[in-house]
C-alpha cells in the first residue's frame, strides 16, 4: 500500500447512515485519502476531533450535531487546530453543490484548498449516488405497489363482470382514459367502491 | 409533510420555503400555517423542519430555503461572514422576546453549598466563582452548554459568568449541545450546567435533575430571541411575498399569546411534523405555570410573542449583538455599525407590511464619536443594557 505524500489529508466522517458512510469512505480510500474515523453519531464528537485531529470533518447536513462543530473554532484552549465551516469566498459554487447534495464540511485552517476541493467532490458524488439509489429503490417499491393495486382491481372486475383478464384490463384502461386519471388511481377507486359494497372479498 | 430537501432545486413559483427548528418559539410559523394565516394572506408557504442552526443558515444562504425561524444574531453573523461565508440576510420581524434561563446540575449545586453564605450567592454566581478559585488546577474544567456559538444563550451565559469575575474562556468550558439533548447531558454529568430556552430549564427543575439560577431577563432585560430572517436577495426580488409572510406571522403571534388558544396550540405543536413530543412537555413553554419550588420566574421573564413592542425589528439590538460578538472574539471590527444595523434589522419593511405610518425614529443610531468606540465601550462594560431591556435603550 503506497500513500502519495501530497494527499496526506486526513478525514473524519460523521454520518448516521452507515451504508452511505461506507460508500463515501471507500471512495475516499480509493482516491488515496485517509479516513481516520467514521462516527455514526456525534456522541463525544468534540473529544474524537481532539483525539484524532483530522484535517477535515465531513458531516451529513441533516445531522443535529452540526452545531457542535460550529463551536469548535472557539475551543482554542484544548483544540489548537481551529475548525471552520469551509468558507472561502471564491468557492461559493463548491459549497452550494455540497449543500444541495447534503454534505457539510469543516476544515482546519491552512489546509491545502486544492485537496479539500477534490475531497469534497468525492463526497458530493457519493452522497448524490446514494440519494439516487435510494430514490430508485423507492420508485421500484411504489411501482410494485401500483402493480398490486391494478391486479387486485382487475380481479374484482373479472369477478364482477364475469370476464377474462384482458377484458378487465381494457375496461380499467378505458376508465382511466375517460377520466384522465392514472390507472393506479382508478384501481384504488374501484377497490374502495367494491369494499364499500362488500364485494372486495 | 416532506421535510427533506435533498438534491432538489425546486424553481418555486410563488412558494415561500421557510425553515424552522422544532423549539417552542417556532410556534408562530406553525400556527400561521395550521390556522390559515398564511392562506389568508394568499401566500403559499412550505415549512421545512431543520435539524441544526447551521443547516438553517446554510440553506437560507444558498437558496434552498427563502427564510427561516432564526436566532436574532444569525442574520448579523451571516451578513458579516462570521463563522461562515458572507451572505446578506435580514429581518423585518421579531418573533419573540425572552424565555432563556441558566440551570446547573444537582452535583454542582451541592458543591456550591460549601461556598455560599446565602441562596443569593448561588443565584448570582458568587459561589461558583469561589468554587472555581478553590478548585485543583489539574481538575477538568466545569462545562456549560449552549445551543449555538452565535446566540443570546452564549452571550447571556458569558455575561453572567463574567459579572462575578469568571473568565468564560479560561475558567470554564463552554460547549454546544443540541437543546433536546440538554437534559440527558446534565443527567449524565457530561455537562455541569446550561443556558437554554424553555421548557428545558423548567423540565430540569420538575424532574429534580437541576437547579435553575437565573432567567435571561434578569441578565439582559427584555430582548429579542428569535426573528424571521430571510435571504436579502430573495427579499429584494419577492417583496410582496415577504410582506405577506410578515402580516401572517404578526397575526399568528397574537394568536399564540392568547391564553384561550393554549390547549389547541400545544396540541398542534406536539404533532410529529413539528416538535414531536407530548403536550405535557410543552406546558412550561407557554403558560405562566412553572414547576413548584426552588425558582420563581419574574413575570417579565416569560417568552412573549406579540405586540409592536415585541415584533418590531430593533436596529439597536443589532448594535448590541455586534458588540457581544466583539467582546467574545468572534468579530474584530465593522466599518459602519449603523449601516449594518440598518441593513440587517429592516424596520421600514415591518411598517410597510403592516400598513403603519413609518416612525421616523433614528434615535437608535450611534453618533460618529460613539460609533468608533462602541465595540470597546460595550466589551469593557462602560455601556450596558437598561435593566428592563433593549426597548429602554442603554445605560452608561
Amino acid at each position: 500500500m503506497s500513500a502519495p505524500p501530497e494527499k496526506e489529508l486526513t478525514v473524519m466522517l460523521v454520518d448516521n447512515e452507515p451504508a452511505r458512510a461506507a460508500i463515501v469512505e471507500q471512495a475516499m480510500t480509493d482516491s488515496g485519502y485517509r479516513v481516520i474515523r467514521r462516527l455514526e453519531n456525534a456522541k463525544n464528537l468534540t473529544e474524537a476531533v481532539n483525539q484524532y485531529q483530522p484535517d477535515m470533518v465531513i458531516i451529513d447536513i441533516e445531522s443535529p450535531d452540526r452545531d457542535i462543530l460550529e463551536n469548535m473554532s472557539r475551543l482554542t484552549q484544548d483544540n489548537p487546530r481551529p475548525i471552520v465551516m469551509f468558507a472561502e469566498e471564491d468557492d461559493s459554487r463548491h459549497v452550494e453543490a455540497a449543500i444541495r447534495a447534503g454534505v457539510s464540511a469543516y476544515v482546519v485552517d491552512g489546509v491545502n484548498s486544492g485537496s479539500v476541493k477534490a475531497l469534497l467532490q468525492v463526497a458530493i458524488a457519493r452522497f448524490r449516488e446514494f440519494h439516487a439509489l435510494r430514490s430508485e429503490l423507492e420508485t421500484v417499491k411504489s411501482q410494485l405497489e401500483d402493480r398490486k393495486l391494478i391486479d387486485k382491481a382487475k380481479g374484482l372486475i373479472m369477478k364482477h363482470q364475469q370476464c377474462d383478464e384482458p377484458a378487465a384490463y381494457k375496461a380499467l384502461r378505458k376508465l382511466a382514459m375517460d377520466r384522465s386519471q392514472r390507472m393506479t388511481d382508478v384501481a384504488r377507486n374501484i377497490i374502495s367502491v367494491m369494499e364499500l359494497m362488500g364485494g372486495a372479498k | 409533510m416532506s421535510q427533506k430537501q435533498e438534491n432538489t432545486t425546486p424553481l418555486h413559483n410563488g412558494i415561500v420555503r421557510i425553515g424552522f427548528i422544532p423549539l417552542i418559539d417556532c410556534a408562530p410559523f406553525v400556527i400561521a400555517k395550521e390556522k390559515g394565516f398564511f392562506d389568508a394572506e394568499s401566500v403559499d408557504v412550505v415549512l421545512s423542519k431543520e435539524a441544526s442552526w447551521a443547516s438553517i443558515r446554510d440553506k437560507v444562504a444558498f437558496n434552498v430555503l427563502d427564510g427561516a425561524h432564526m436566532l436574532a444574531s444569525m442574520p448579523i453573523a451571516a451578513t458579516l461572514g462570521i463563522g461562515t461565508m458572507k451572505k446578506a440576510m435580514q429581518t423585518s420581524f421579531t418573533v419573540s422576546h425572552n424565555g432563556n434561563g441558566i440551570t446547573i446540575g444537582n452535583a454542582l449545586y451541592d458543591q456550591l453549598q460549601n461556598y455560599s453564605d446565602s441562596a443569593a450567592d448561588i443565584r448570582t454566581g458568587l459561589a461558583l466563582k469561589k468554587l472555581i478559585d478553590n478548585r485543583d488546577e489539574q481538575s477538568t474544567p466545569l462545562r456549560f452548554a449552549i445551543v449555538y456559538p452565535y446566540s443570546s444563550h452564549n452571550y447571556q451565559l458569558r455575561d453572567w459568568l463574567s459579572r462575578v469575575g469568571i473568565n468564560p474562556d479560561e475558567d470554564v468550558q463552554i460547549t454546544v449541545v443540541p437543546p433536546v439533548k440538554m437534559l440527558d447531558a446534565l443527567k449524565s454529568g457530561e455537562i455541569d450546567g446550561y443556558c437554554v430556552g424553555e421548557p428545558w430549564n423548567s423540565l430540569a427543575v420538575e424532574q429534580g435533575v437541576g437547579h435553575m439560577l437565573v432567567t435571561g431577563y434578569e441578565i439582559w432585560g427584555s430582548t429579542p430571541e428569535k426573528v424571521f430572517g430571510v435571504n436579502s436577495l430573495w427579499a429584494e426580488q419577492n417583496e410582496l411575498a415577504h410582506l405577506a409572510v410578515i402580516r401572517a406571522l404578526e397575526k399568528a403571534c397574537a394568536w399564540v399569546d392568547e391564553a384561550e388558544n393554549q390547549t389547541e396550540l400545544l396540541e398542534i405543536l406536539s404533532h410529529p411534523d413539528y416538535l414531536n413530543c407530548t403536550v405535557e412537555q410543552l406546558v412550561y413553554g407557554f403558560s405562566a405555570i412553572k414547576p413548584k419550588g426552588q425558582f420563581d420566574w419574574p413575570m417579565e421573564a416569560y417568552q412573549r410573542f406579540s405586540g409592536s413592542e415585541i415584533n418590531k425589528p430593533l436596529p439597536s439590538y443589532a448594535l448590541w449583538i455586534m458588540a457581544q460578538m466583539h467582546r467574545w472574539q468572534q468579530l474584530e471590527e465593522v466599518p459602519s455599525l449603523n449601516e449594518v444595523a440598518e441593513q440587517v434589522y429592516r424596520k421600514d419593511l415591518y411598517y410597510k407590511a403592516l400598513g403603519l405610518d413609518v416612525e421616523k425614529d433614528d434615535s437608535w443610531r450611534l453618533s460618529s464619536s460613539s460609533e468608533s468606540n462602541w465595540l470597546e465601550a460595550v466589551s469593557t462594560g462602560s455601556v450596558s443594557l437598561h435593566p428592563e431591556g433593549i426597548l429602554k435603550g442603554f445605560s452608561e
